[in-house]
């Protein structure tokens, strides 16, 4: 029996819950709250070309990124044998960032070449580096941590138990990470042991031509997605607000040119490479752009080889987008990524404007900081969501995360019981959404008081440019960052990274979204009550 | 006698047990006041003397549907200054990961109506900064002037002292604002540490008890005075309609507990410990696996809202009779999660329903019998169903046979993948399990889903629609004591910190014979089971095992057991320190029918063409109800009755046991 609808979809199920199988091990068995809490992993299956066939992504800034990663590993190695690990971090050799660990190993049945490959990602809390969390305000990435080229992390079974060793010696949290890597290592036995009986059950070729099949199907899906948008050039720009060493204006272009089928996404008069952390590899370019096609679906596509065939993804050499080795790219994962999807939307907005909402608060407020507490050392990493963009449904929601994360917050009584840390605040910005017929929503004030002294990264953007309004909707209002040390306010960049005291309080405040629609009324919510 | 009554949306089931027989009786439900059909179904099974009714255990929708539909108690929530969001905020993630625009269900309880006020612990339960009682005054002078029906307080770190908490209630009380049954604080509700989910779960219960306790309280007086009123929980347990009062939110995701609570029962007397069930009706499929007990959690949410009380651990998806088919813009074929519903409900109910279903699938096959549906009671109608599908295989490029045969086999695939997330995902091999099939179309599915899984073996009830009704009459009195307690296990202070986590058990079972006593349970049919949930220091996510003298060394077990690996040299630590307590009540026991060597016969109905899979075929038709204990016959084969048609293919061999459950085999 050959493919049809029916047996598309059969393995469309098939393929997708072994992904999502290994993604539940993973979470379950994970320690850093990165992974565990916040859902920070994704995994996925490749045929024995290396073309994925299905991905659980956890977390958008994944989705797209885990090809490169298994090219790379099929680079590094000439022969794979059954029971072999690879393990690799390094982003100019098919990782994202630093701390984002991918494992990959082959998956054999019988004997011969590998049939199928399992790819697992998760960002881990600590790889060392200058600064704790591993996010620093860095200008090269020899700053940013251990760098993992693709390493055999098992052979034929036996965990080499050096690599593991080097890794968790570079932690400053060593037992989180070797918690972690089991984790992983679990799912991929998971991944490993589904897929052979996967093949037992239904035979390798007809398991063969199906993964084919959902390529093609994956590859249909987004040419549909494509055909519906009106064919012509669409371009828009933003900017990113500083990286790390220098507050100023970095722009990203694009101009979207949709025809017959096919998407260019053309990134051509972006910024040139940056000297601080918001260097961005180009899977993160892809991941970033393939989710805003995902968002214009109305049917959940598998995400696959296929999905990126229709996409040509151009990016400038030597630029934001295409960083040279050894440029820093601790934040491109998490901040550019962003503004790369503030771009494109904005670009669709003009051939879609009666689906595309304003801009979200485009930054995922990434707040790190670590220290010795009773001699131990200690890492915290923790984002915070913003106001979404109104749009043709309504207001913007409030104090969410939006587009390439969807992390949740730690809990207070989780955080305050495990850190030396008190937070003081955690509210609503009310008013801080544009104005506009739909509303943007209200980003968010979080505040925190350190009980001891530690080191504080911050890595934010959207403090100066608020996220644009649409269809003569007001901007959001930017966010800000403060702190308080003895009676005495100090405002902070987009970026900061300080020594703070017991005592010091750390003021984050989160951008609103963008208005939605020529303004009839007022920005922001109804207020709440408060006390006397 | 004892009745379990099941109030559904169209019908209100019955299962009354007495001097050992079981009868059962469904009557059309009464919406706007389901009391109503409840006790004029009492008033019939009684033959009028309603005084012989001595316990009526019952599932509620009532809190379900004032959540749904935004129709609870007008609440205030009462937190910790600068927190006065926590419910708007929630753990900041977006509910739809690739939406264009999010949305969220509107909120339970209007921002005006969060209320801080100035007071802060820290996590051991210190005071930091003492309750601000002025604040507090203030904040009641315009609660007082607002039309507030319900107060939920939740201050960070109450569950480690509730002491800011209950001088809200009392300052509430002694200025006469609110009875105390309209308070709820989230030290009572949820000792638990996590202060979004708490909250949420405390806002829940204020919003619901007084719907709630209305309901009971116009119940109850319809009821004789004698009568034993027990209602289902979310966890599979009742409790009395006196507790539902106090914790009227343990009821809210109890509508598919009570058919798991009757499937494991049936199937525990019939002699399959290890089942896995599939609940099929209209819209939805509830899968289940109980591997030789009930499986609970505590993770769930309702509309989007976190709430953590204990639940039946269920697996929801969107395949049901009602599922509508479609070709995708790929070319696949998708089953659900879209639905026909009732109205217009499928192609061939001829009421306008236009999308093919998994029952119009079902009907062309010639797997449902029109002479039979729903006892005659509703018409189902071919041509048009065949039109429709006609239309959908053009599409597809196939027959219209293979299109009905492959929409039934994608809604198959959809159930495979929910039974294995509730299986495999958890490390269960499904081979093991019975597939215990129910609702109107769990019969129709059960056989090609126990193929795809490589089930050996299923039991299909004898009244698969009713045995929701049965689960109520069946349950036990199950209390939930719960109480995060953070302790790290150092190996120096094991024994120690051993000796005092036993003694806090002790003082839950304590507290816990009080309450079953007050539940009308006495001590010998009482049972305490401890747990605890535990964690590597630095997880975040915990594992729940039986509570002992050694919780180090399990735990480290399990964890290797569950995930892989263990690391016995990390901290371990006791996160929350649970007690479940059962109160056994009396059940019917079923006395099986002698079995009498017997081809099925007297059963049979003629037979019909169908398509089975491998061609069409003739299948053998019979009734149900003439099914006797000892009968033998095997695939093709329809077995018809009033609410559920078994559907039987070649390779299955199907034989009546003592309680008339039919057992299907696989032919090897």
């Amino acid at each position: 029996m050959s493919v049809d609808a029916i047996s598309l979809a059969v393995f469309n199920s098939l393929f997708a819950s072994i992904a999502e199988e290994m993604g539940a091990t993973l979470q379950r068995a994970s320690f850093s709250p990165n992974i565990k809490e916040r859902l920070d992993l994704s995994c996925a299956l490749f045929d024995g070309q290396a073309r994925m066939v299905a991905q659980a992504a956890h977390i958008p800034v994944h989705l797209g990124s885990m090809p490169a990663s298994v090219a790379s590993a099929r680079q590094s190695f000439d022969t794979f044998r059954p029971g072999d690990v690879l393990v690799l971090n390094d982003p100019y050799r098919g990782g994202t960032h630093l701390p984002d660990v991918t494992m990959v190993s082959p998956v054999f049945v019988g004997t011969g070449e590998p049939l199928f490959f399992v790819a697992s990602r998760a960002h881990h809390a600590d790889v060392g580096g200058m600064a704790p969390g591993s996010l620093p305000l860095s200008t090269e990435i020899y700053q940013e941590g251990l760098i993992i080229p693709p390493l055999k992390l098992a052979e034929e079974g036996r965990r080499n138990e050096g690599v593991l060793a080097l890794i968790t010696a570079n932690s400053r949290a060593p037992a989180e990470r070797l918690g972690d890597l089991e984790a992983q290592l679990a799912a991929h036995r998971l991944g490993e042991r589904r897929l052979q009986a996967l093949v037992k059950a239904h035979g390798a070729s007809r398991v063969l031509e199906h993964a084919a099949a959902l390529i093609a199907y994956a590859r249909r899906m987004t040419e549909a997605v494509i055909a519906a948008i009106p064919p012509g050039t669409y371009r828009f720009e933003d900017a990113l607000e500083g990286d790390g060493q220098r507050e100023e204006r970095i722009p990203i272009c694009v101009a979207v040119s949709v025809s017959a089928g096919r998407m260019t996404v053309d990134f051509s008069g972006s910024a040139p490479q940056v000297a601080g952390n918001l260097n961005a590899v180009e899977p993160i370019v892809r991941s970033a752009t393939w989710y805003c096609i995902r968002l214009l679906a109305e049917d959940d596509v598998p995400v696959n080889h296929g999905c990126f065939e229709p996409v040509t993804v151009v990016v400038p050499p030597h630029s934001l987008l295409s960083p040279d080795f050894p440029a820093a790219v601790a934040a491109g994962n998490m901040e550019t990524s962003q503004r790369i999807v503030d771009v494109v939307l904005g670009a669709l907005a003009q051939a879609l404007p009666e689906r595309i909402p304003a801009a979200s608060q485009g930054t995922m407020n990434n707040v790190t900081f670590g220290g010795l507490q009773n001699g131990q050392p200690f890492v915290y990493y923790e984002t915070i969501g913003g106001g979404h963009g109104g749009g043709p449904l309504g207001d913007g929601l409030s104090g969410r995360h939006s587009h390439m994360t969807n992390t949740r917050n730690t809990p207070v009584e989780a955080l305050e019981h495990s850190l030396p840390v008190r937070v003081v605040e955690s509210r609503l910005r009310y008013g801080s959404g544009g104005a506009g017929r739909c509303r943007g929503g209200d980003g968010i004030r979080r505040t925190f008081e350190f009980l001891t002294p530690a080191t504080v990264t911050v890595n934010s953007e959207r403090r100066r440019y608020g996220p644009y309004g649409l269809h003569g909707g007001e901007p959001g209002q930017p966010g800000c960052n403060r702190l308080l040390r003895q009676g005495v306010e100090t405002v902070l960049g987009s970026k900061a990274t300080l020594q703070v005291s017991a005592g010091d309080r750390l003021v984050i405040e989160t951008p609103g979204g963008g208005g939605w629609g020529k303004k009839d009324r007022p920005g922001g919510h109804e207020p709440r009550s408060l006390p006397g | 006698m004892f009745v379990g009554v099941d109030i559904g949306g169209t019908f209100t089931d019955f299962v009354l047990s007495r001097d050992g027989g079981l009868w059962i009786h469904k009557i059309p439900s009464t919406p706007a006041a389901p009391a109503q059909a409840m006790v004029a179904g009492l008033a019939a099974l009684s033959g009028g003397d309603l005084a012989a009714v001595r316990r009526v255990s019952h599932g509620s929708t009532v809190a379900t549907n004032a959540i749904l539909e935004r129709k609870g108690a007008p609440t205030a929530l009462i937190t910790t200054a600068g927190f006065g969001d926590l419910l708007a905020i929630g753990r900041q993630n977006r509910p739809h990961l690739y939406a264009l625009q999010p949305q969220l269900p509107p909120p339970l309880i209007p921002r005006r109506w969060c209320y801080e006020v100035p007071e802060r612990l820290d996590h051991a339960g210190n005071v930091l900064t003492p309750l601000d009682l002025p604040a507090l005054d203030r904040v009641l002078d315009d609660l007082a002037t607002q039309d507030i029906e319900s107060v939920a307080v939740c201050f960070l770190y109450s569950y480690r002292n509730p002491v800011h908490e209950e001088m809200v209630r009392a300052r509430i009380l002694e200025r006469q604002l609110l009875p105390p049954s309209q308070i709820a604080l989230s030290c009572e509700v949820l000792p638990e540490f996590r202060e979004v989910e708490r909250a949420s779960t405390v806002a829940l219960e204020a919003y619901v008890r007084p719907v709630m306790s209305r309901y009971l309280q116009r119940l109850e007086m319809e009821l004789p005075p004698r009568c034993t009123l027990r209602i289902m929980k979310s966890d599979g347990g009742v409790m009395s309609a006196r507790r539902a009062r106090q914790q009227a939110i343990h009821t809210a995701l109890s509508g598919p507990a009570a058919g798991v609570i009757g499937a494991f029962y049936l199937a525990e007397q019939a002699g399959h410990r290890q089942i896995i069930t599939i609940d099929m009706g209209g819209t939805s499929t509830d899968v289940s696996l109980c591997p030789g007990r009930l499986t609970r959690s505590a993770q769930s949410e309702i509309d989007g809202l976190p709430l953590r009380t204990r639940l039946l651990d269920i697996a929801t998806i969107g395949a049901g009779g009602g599922s509508i088919a479609r070709v995708d813009a790929g070319g696949a074929l998708r089953v659900g999660p879209e639905s026909a519903g009732a109205d217009p409900g499928p192609v061939a109910y001829g009421l306008g329903g236009q999308q093919v279903t998994v029952t119009d699938a079902n009907v062309l096959l010639g797997r449902l019998d029109p002479a039979h549906f729903l006892g005659g009671a509703m018409a189902l109608h071919l041509p048009p169903a065949r039109a429709a599908l006609a239309h959908l295989a053009q599409e597809m490029g196939c027959s219209v046979e293979e299109a009905a045969l492959g929409v039934v086999d994608v809604a198959n695939a959809n159930i495979d993948r929910a039974v294995r997330r509730v299986s495999v995902a958890r490390g269960h091999d499904p081979r093991d399990f019975t597939l215990f099939p129910f609702g109107g179309a769990g019969p129709m599915h059960a056989c090609e889903v126990a193929e795809r899984l490589d089930i050996p073996r299923i039991l299909v009830p004898r009244y698969p629609g009713v045995l929701c009704a049965f689960g109520l009459l069946m349950a036990d009195v199950v209390l939930d004591y719960g109480r995060s307690v953070l302790h790290t296990i150092e190996p120096a202070t094991e024994a120690e910190l051993q000796a005092r986590l036993q003694q806090r058990i002790e003082q839950m079972i304590a507290q816990a014979q009080d309450d079953l006593l007050a539940e009308g349970i006495d001590r010998e049919h009482m049972a305490f089971a401890g747990l605890a949930d535990m964690r590597y220091q630095g997880q975040s996510y915990e594992l729940t095992i039986p509570f002992s003298q050694q919780l180090r060394a399990d735990f480290c077990a399990r964890h290797a057991a569950s995930y892989g690996h263990e690391m016995p040299e990390r901290a371990v630590e006791v996160v929350n320190l649970r007690l479940e307590a059962t109160g056994w009540v009396e059940k019917p026991t079923l006395v099986p029918q002698e079995t009498v060597e017997s081809d099925g016969a007297v059963a049979r109905l003629g037979d019909r063409r169908a398509v089975c899979g491998d061609g069409e075929q003739r299948l053998a038709l019979y009734d149900r109800q003439r099914l006797q204990p000892g009968a033998r016959f095997s695939g093709p084969a329809l077995v018809l009755q009033m609410d559920s048609t078994l559907f039987i293919p070649p390779r299955w061999a199907a034989s009546v046991d003592g309680y008339h459950n039919v057992i299907l085999e696989r032919r090897t």
